[in-house]
């Protein structure tokens, strides 16, 4: 299968502060990967490393994606090959609505213009025809039960946590990647929201798309049934198994996966403390 | 051919104006005004509003630019019915001579920071924006002036609205001139609001890369009039800009809109002063730069509230993005308040670069960096472009910052 994530002995510091040690992991088409660890154990970093963050150096390994190494592309490069991230801490963008957002990144990653087309002379460049665009957008919005009021509003200026997620998958939906990478997206969703958002994402889901939902509970992976469930520890991934992995997690927490895998205990999660939640 | 004189030589001036065909009361007021701005000196390095800009590589031997004009759209008949003018400031004292007579009689000094350059443009304009509104008049339509010079040299029109009490006018007032000449543009802007008058005035200013800006302008406010300014400036190698906003009518409600997108070595300063000294009066001021290349901007912001004006309302916010590590900003907000009795009265200042997640957030969208960054740009003067009121004017700020931001591509949508 060439139309698969492969990451190999990833090795990523930050600074001088090393996170990632040797992690492999690998997300074959169709399949849902669910990734489970402690606060600080490094989900977020894989994800933006993934995606290709410039503070995110990698040491060692090697991604690839498609058969191709990823690693030396920039973000909007890797987002026009089909990945995508849902971050766990999305950023406002005053000043630009939701929907000028949504059509601007549609056509960067659907209609780039074309190199030739950039000169002086060129042709004014408009992408998606607006009413074309309008009704992919009225149509996406239903599918994840939004308000259409939602469009006109700043890109997450002054977004609730929920309605933060909710965008983010919006954008997925108007993206249509083939590989999406989930941070924590059912964190800040109250029990009814969490239920839309997940038919939302079922409902965009694609057989082709591959799934890397991190996650800290396992309610969520009853929405969306995930083909494997991985831990990462120390930098790692020190256990994977199927769904029944969640709910052992569930009742037994993070030690009583240090025993198994006898990592000793507070490795891997230094830093404990929830990363704070920006107002 | 126009006759050609230093700037700043009064025989030359003289002989320049003597050509024209000006009435002489016109005469008077030029020679009048020419020695009032002799016995004004130069600004100083000692003022603290002139301490960061210099004018000594200020191009002052440059001949005076006599054959630019004020295009002015033309009025409909129900307003020059009412009794509007709008016009070339030449073309109105020919045309309306006892009305520009009496305007220039009023005539009240300008910014403190900038005396000495407002009198030399009361005593050497060429060219200017006339617009007068008799009372109770409304014009819907957006007015538009534009006034391009086409070679080096200095240049001092005026622009002088004047709307009487309870009229309502809106006024795009666009300079331009060449790039790559020296060029010393010494534009000012008197608009006198009479009382419950409704003002807008949007001032683009696309001036050559090698002209320096040191434009003045005085906005009088009356009682429970409104008026909104909006600067959008976009053009000079150097500006430095002095402005007044004189809240001296009760109840008096003022807008101070300021777009500024600058690059390469440009430098932009600007002083301003909200003074207000009527009761139950607001002023508002917002100006956002974006600076990219080497630019470096100054805003020295200040407000007055005198003793005798109570239950005012005032703010002064000045945001700077740094597009690059190179370029600066320097807010400097000074509030004097001499009552107690005040609404409210604050100021808020930032200058710093774009957020590096917030600018990986966007490019992990497919945006690039250049797409991404014109995109954030963007929304950050949208602040201010969502409060110009005319879709026309909008459009021709927006069309005048491509040329330094780049085409954002943020269609509505
Ligand atoms: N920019 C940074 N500078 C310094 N340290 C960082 C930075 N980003 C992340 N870290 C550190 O890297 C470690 C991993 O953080 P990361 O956000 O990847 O954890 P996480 O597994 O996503 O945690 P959570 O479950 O709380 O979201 C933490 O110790 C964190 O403090
Ligand atoms: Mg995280």
């Amino acid at each position: 299968m060439t139309d698969q994530l492969i990451i190999r002995d990833l090795e990523v510091s930050i600074g001088t502060k090393k996170i990632l040690r040797g992690l492999s992991l690998s997300v074959g088409q169709g399949e849902v990967h669910a990734l489970m660890g402690p606060n600080g154990s490094g989900k977020t970093s894989l994800a933006y490393t993934l995606m290709g963050h410039p503070d995110y150096h990698v040491d060692a390994g090697e991604v690839t994606w498609r058969g191709e190494s990823i690693l030396k592309m920039a973000p909007d490069k890797r987002a026009r090959a089909g990945m995508f991230l849902a971050f766990q801490y999305p950023s406002a963008i005053p000043g630009v609505t939701v929907a000028s957002f949504l059509r601007n990144i549609y056509n960067a990653v659907h209609h780039p213009r074309n190199p030739d087309e950039a000169g002086e002379g060129a042709i004014k460049y408009t992408g998606i025809p607006l009413a074309k665009f309008r009704r992919l957008l009225e149509e996406k919005m239903a599918l994840l039960s939004m308000d259409p009021g939602f469009s006109t509003r700043y890109v997450n200026d002054g977004f609730s946590g929920g309605e933060k997620k909710r965008l983010e998958m919006l954008q997925m939906a108007i993206m249509n990647p083939t590989l999406a990478i989930l941070d924590e997206t059912d964190s800040g969703l109250d029990i009814d929201a969490l239920r839309q958002v997940a038919d939302g994402i079922n409902a965009t889901l694609t057989p082709e798309m591959g799934v890397l939902l991190i996650t800290h509970y396992q309610r969520m992976l009853n929405y969306i049934r995930p083909d494997q469930v991985h831990v990462l520890l120390d930098g790692r991934i020190v256990m994977s198994g199927g769904e029944e992995l969640s709910h052992q997690l569930e009742a037994n927490g993070y030690d009583w996966v240090r025993e198994q895998v006898g990592v000793p205990d507070g490795v891997g999660d230094e830093v404990a403390e929830p990363a704070p939640q920006p107002a | 051919m126009a006759p050609v004189a230093g700037a700043l030589d009064p025989a030359a001036l003289m002989e320049v104006f003597g050509s024209r065909p000006e009435p002489d009361w016109l005469r008077t007021i030029r020679r009048r005004t020419w020695a009032g701005y002799d016995a004004t000196p130069w600004p100083s390095a000692s003022e603290e509003e002139w301490r960061r800009t210099r004018l000594d590589e200020l191009p002052r031997d440059v001949p005076l630019v006599s054959d630019a004009r004020a295009e002015v759209s033309v009025l409909d008949a129900d307003a020059t019915g009412a009794g509007v003018v709008f016009a070339d400031l030449g073309d109105a004292v020919r045309d309306h001579p006892e009305l520009v007579q009496r305007v220039l009689a009023a005539d009240a000094a300008g910014p403190r920071t900038h005396a000495a350059f407002w009198e030399l443009s009361r005593a050497s304009w060429t060219a200017g924006t006339f617009l007068y509104v008799p009372a109770g008049v409304t014009i819907s339509l957006v007015l538009r002036s534009r006034t391009a010079t086409a070679g080096a040299g200095a240049f001092f029109p005026r622009t002088i609205v004047v709307a009487e009490a309870n009229s309502t006018v809106t006024l795009l007032d666009e300079f331009s001139s060449v790039d790559g000449e020296p060029g010393w543009f010494g534009g000012t802007v008197d608009i006198r609001a009479g009382a419950g008058a409704r003002v807008r005035y949007a001032n683009l200013q696309r001036l050559g890369d090698a002209t320096w800006n040191i434009g003045a302008q005085r906005v009088e406010v009356g009682p429970d009039a409104e008026v909104t300014i909006l600067n959008a400036q976009v053009g000079s190698l150097v500006t430095k800009l002095g402005m007044d906003i004189l809240m001296s009518g009760r109840g008096g409600t003022s807008r101070l809109l300021g777009i500024l997108a600058a690059g390469d070595e440009q430098k932009i300063d600007i002083n301003s002063l909200q003074d207000l000294s009527a009761s139950n009066t607001t002023s508002d001021l917002l100006y956002l730069s974006a600076l990219y290349d080497s630019a470096h901007a100054v805003f020295y912001g200040s407000t007055r509230v005198r003793s005798e004006a109570k239950q005012t309302s005032s703010f002064q916010e000045c945001r700077n993005l740094l597009l690059s590590p190179k370029a600066g900003a320097e807010p400097i907000p000074v509030l004097e308040i001499e009552t107690n009795d005040i609404l409210r009265c604050g100021h808020g200042a930032t200058a710093g670069a774009i957020d590096p997640v917030q600018m990986f957030y966007a490019q992990s969208r497919g945006l690039s960096h250049d797409q991404a960054e014109r995109m954030i740009v963007r929304g950050f003067f949208e602040r201010v472009v969502a409060q110009i009121g005319s879709e026309a004017i909008r459009a021709h700020v927006l069309a005048a910052l491509e040329d330094r931001i780049g085409s954002a591509e943020v269609v509505a949508a």
